[in-house]
């Protein structure tokens, strides 16, 4: 099966914010949640001359790529409505060709809500170490020590309560 | 040219990430799975200044808007959009939203509660009973309509011309300190208007047209592009213009996106941007780096103002500015060797008291490298150009006699006759003291101005309040100013439901013309050109005459048809068109009238030296002058030790607008405020923390983000912040005063024509509060989170 990714061309993102509320519109996502963000790192100096000041969309675990849309053969929405036109879909091996032809880009799959994405647990241990059915018997005493074995702060009497 | 190949359908250039599955080609409206597709071209509300982006609007059975897409047929847009149309659902569905007219006692006003709904026939009785009664005692002219920016409403002069019949337009920032003093000082000098940078936006190819020439340096000179994006232009084509190659220089005192990577960023003290114009300019012509030709034969008045810029040498711009020299002198070779260059001037030429001069030496600039009128320059609009919006109906609803009133006219014509509006500070006076005459009555046209285009808002809002015995608010939602002043409220119809046009830079400096279709009802909102047709025809029929539909009016304005509406219909189904352009027209007589060669001025030059200027009393040659709070007054620096500069764009909202739409506010939920890492150690002032801004007119408050954008010197504010989940009642009004920047911004200092204001460059000092006011987005979601 193909894999597909996000390619993102960071050199141009502006922060325009279209990424996140078309993502929010498109799957109707609720204050305080979101498919993709922006994130921003600057402006800071390198030099005199010179600012670092980088903006970074992320995608969340939220981010699905828009089944709907590109079933239809359509790009996701974040790529449709992209001011910068930064954002390229498509499978991985022809993004990771783009991605050598330029710095300041990357590549990302994500995965949609992966820990909720999961099988619910169930184990898969079948040869386990069966319980032996051995007579004990009890110390009479509850021990404190548990630091250092030499360090005998108290102990508990099972008749009298605790001793110090 | 036939009028067929005017309004063409514009061609594509399809995006490289666009899928091959996309709907290129597709007609005005069309079916797809189930839903109908409307393609248009939205002005506004939600406000936006023109610029026309494609939209497809998908509808269901019901009539009910489900899905807004941008449109790939748009050849500048590209399917693109920004996020208030992307967010257009959430506006037009927002449980806040008002879709009836509504009636309240003028005792009444500053309740939010006492709002009574009525009928479109009652709002129109009212409307006509105030107005016969008003007008007996005080004439027409004590009628005013107060114009907000950007939306169809604020430069909707048929308000004031045909349907009240008064010559008070009037948009109420101090000094028009918007836009308008630019185009005024282009007017005046080069006889054109708006010199739109050419990023081949008209050209069927766009950037790979034979005809066009990748500009090579774009200097963009105190404007914001990217945020500033709806203001008449696609910002994001800078961008695309980077992609393939254009150069940056930065004129700003932020170090903005674009600043960081520009090629050279020129971070000045702000209000100096005159300074560092005239030394450009002083290091093209000592250099020679000018265009000799151009010169020789299409300015005047050269030789004049190469004597003054001497007075300002590199040197002395760069201790006035707070600029190192070098940069100046590479700025300025950088900007003159570049064939093409461009400018791109902003917003902060208009707000600093001489602002006027700033937009001399910046056509100065433009003239003197010969990119007027070149491809990947300066695009100047032709004779052709513009639609008279503001001379619409004038004689006919005003008559001379009239006109010969509007405010300021006397003492300001330079800036009254350009626009055809009321001098703005005069205005407040006239509200004030009832000098020169009284103003009783007002109407709001799709404006919110104690919140965003007023200076000293709380002042407006008591001299309105007292003043008017009569106002009416015409908009989408509630807004603090229609709560604090109105006695009626009209509802506005959206983008998605309604006709009409859109030119980006409201027709003159026409990129693309785009149509807006309807494509859904949702209550009884109607457009700016229906609310005036109607009004106008119950208060003065005679002058309504002409027009048997609304319809037939906005073609007539608009268009310059009168064709029955059927002409609107048929272009209309383009959707968007690039209207041609051409270049060099100033060689082919295509910028005059008279036809002639040359530019439409007294000389037929462009003018260094301004006959215009000259004749209105001002210096004809630029001149600067520092600014009138700052550091030329150090005793007031000692108690305000910050120069303050406000107002810079946020993508997430229009000015006032959509704070309670909650994905937008969502991407910038408090007022924000700038300050230096240093200064935000010294003063003890961390991260996030809530401060108190003071300048000598006022106080507000807002959260403080600590950022190396701004220098030590400079504090940044934002502008126009009201919280509509508040509580509406007066004195609150959802918290007008309390974050309003426009609280420190003062009236009355502008400039010799009357244009300009010290927004950008004020002083200020800051400190930090204990108190923390901020946005709550549960309470956000849960008030305007569920649509209706």
């Amino acid at each position: 099966m193909t894999t597909y990714g996000l390619l993102f061309d960071y050199e141009y993102c502006t922060n325009c914010g279209s990424c996140q509320v078309s993502c929010k519109e498109e799957h109707a996502y609720p204050v305080g949640k979101t498919g993709i963000k922006v994130m921003t790192d600057g402006p800071w100096k390198i030099d005199d001359e010179h600012w670092n000041y980088n903006h970074w969309p992320i995608v969340t675990d939220l981010c699905d790529l828009c089944p709907e849309r590109t079933n239809a053969g359509r790009e996701p929405i974040c790529v449709h409505h992209c001011l910068a036109n930064i954002i390229t879909y498509g499978p991985v091996e022809e993004l990771a060709q783009k991605l050598a032809e330029k710095p300041k880009q990357f590549l990302v799959v994500p995965q949609f809500n992966p820990i909720g994405s999961r099988e619910k647990f169930v184990s898969k241990k079948t040869d386990t170490h069966k319980a032996a059915h051995i007579e004990v018997e009890g110390t009479g005493k509850a021990s404190y020590a548990v630091h250092r074995h030499d360090t005998k702060v108290g102990e508990i009497d099972e008749n009298e309560g605790t001793v110090f | 040219m036939s009028e067929d190949e005017f309004y063409k359908r514009a061609e594509v250039v399809k995006l490289d990430t666009l899928s091959d599955v996309n709907d290129i080609g597709k007609p005005w409206r069309y079916e797809e799975n189930g839903l109908t597709v409307t393609r248009t071209s939205p002005w506004s509300p939600p406000g936006c200044h023109p610029v026309g982006c494609g939209l497809k609007l998908y509808v269901d059975d019901d009539g009910k808007l489900v899905k807004v897409e941008g449109d790939e047929n748009n050849p500048v847009t590209q399917g693109r959009l920004c996020p208030r149309c992307v967010a257009l659902k959430d506006y037009i569905y927002s449980p806040a939203r008002l879709l009836h007219p509504m009636k309240r006692a003028r005792e009444d006003r500053g309740k939010a509660d006492k709002w009574e709904q009525i009928s479109w026939d009652e709002a129109l009785d009212i409307i006509k009973e105030n107005y016969e009664r008003i007008t007996a005692e005080y004439g027409r002219k004590s009628i005013a309509v107060f114009a907000g920016t950007g939306r169809e409403g604020g430069t909707f002069a048929p308000y004031g011309t045909m349907c009240f019949g008064t010559p008070n337009f009037c948009y109420t920032q101090s000094g028009y300190a918007c836009y308008t003093p630019r185009l005024a000082a282009i007017a005046y000098i080069a006889g054109t208007t708006y010199p739109e940078w050419d990023y081949a936006g008209a050209l069927p190819k766009r950037w790979d047209d034979p005809a066009y020439d990748q500009t090579e340096v774009l200097m963009v000179w105190g404007k914001a592009p990217l945020e500033s994006s709806p203001d008449g232009f696609f910002g994001h084509a800078v961008i695309d213009a980077m992609r393939r190659g254009t150069r940056l220089i930065v004129i700003d005192p932020r170090v903005t996106w674009l600043a960081a990577h520009a090629d050279i960023h020129l971070q000045l003290r702000a209000g100096t941007d005159t300074a560092l114009g005239m030394a450009m300019l002083n290091i093209i012509i000592n250099e020679g780096l000018y265009d000799h030709d151009f010169v020789e034969y299409w300015c005047y008045g050269f030789d004049e103002l190469a004597e003054r810029v001497k007075e300002m040498t590199p040197e002395r711009a760069a201790e006035i500015c707070d600029v190192p020299v070098e940069k100046i002198y590479e700025a300025a070779r950088m900007y003159a060797s570049a064939k093409p260059g461009a400018i791109q001037w902003g917003l902060a030429a208009d707000q600093k008291t001489n602002g006027m001069q700033q937009g001399q030496v910046s056509v100065a600039l433009m003239a003197i490298t010969g990119n007027l009128d070149a491809p990947g320059g300066q695009i100047l609009p032709g004779t052709g150009a513009g639609h008279n919006e503001a001379g619409f109906g004038f004689e006919k609803g005003v008559g001379a006699d009239l006109q010969a009133e509007m405010i300021g006219l006397a003492e300001y014509p330079a800036y009254c006759m350009i626009i055809l509006n009321a001098q703005a500070d005069l205005m407040l006076k006239a509200l004030e003291t009832e000098e020169p005459y009284p103003i009783k009555m007002g109407f709001y046209a799709g404006n919110n101005l104690m919140s965003c285009t007023s200076m000293e808002p709380k002042r407006w809002h008591d001299a309105i309040v007292k003043s008017l015995e009569f106002c009416v608010g015409l908009d989408t939602f509630m807004n603090p100013s229609i709560e604090a002043s109105c006695d009626l409220f009209l509802p506005l119809a959206t983008v998605a439901e309604r006709d009409g046009t859109v030119f980006t830079h409201y027709a003159p400096c026409t990129v693309t013309a785009g149509f807006m279709h309807k494509a859904i009802t949702q209550g009884e909102g109607k457009t700016d050109y229906e609310v005036c047709y109607e009004i106008g025809k119950k208060l003065r029929p005679e002058v309504w005459e002409e027009f048997a539909t609304a319809k037939e009016f906005m073609e007539a304005l608009r268009l310059g048809k009168r064709e029955g509406g059927t002409y609107f219909d048929k272009v209309a189904e383009n959707v968007v068109c690039q209207i041609p352009v051409s270049y060099y027209k100033y060689e082919r007589g295509e910028m005059r009238e008279d036809g002639g060669p040359g530019f439409a001025t007294p000389t037929g030059r462009v003018e260094l030296w301004s006959t215009a200027f000259n004749q209105f009393g001002e210096d004809p040659l630029p001149y600067y002058e520092e600014p009138e709070f700052g550091p030329v007054d150090p005793e007031l620096m000692k108690e305000y030790p910050f120069i303050l500069t406000t107002g810079a764009r946020t993508i997430a909202f229009f000015h006032s607008e959509h704070r309670q739409i909650p994905y937008l506010r969502e991407l910038n939920p408090d007022p924000i405020t700038e300050i230096n890492p240093a200064v935000a150690k010294r003063l003890g002032i961390t991260d996030g923390q809530w401060v108190r801004l003071t300048s000598p007119f006022g106080e507000c408050v807002q959260k403080a983000r600590i950022t190396e954008a701004v220098d030590e010197k400079t504090i940044h504010a934002q502008h126009a912040w009201w919280f509509p989940e508040e509580d509406g009642n007066e004195p609150n009004l959802y918290g007008n005063f309390r974050s309003n920047i426009n609280n420190l911004l003062p009236n009355f200092h502008f400039g010799k024509l009357g244009f300009g204001a010290p927004n950008k460059c004020l002083v200020c000092k800051v400190e930090p509060i204990a108190e923390s006011f901020d946005t709550d987005m549960d309470l956000i979601w849960e008030k305007f989170g569920e649509l209706v």
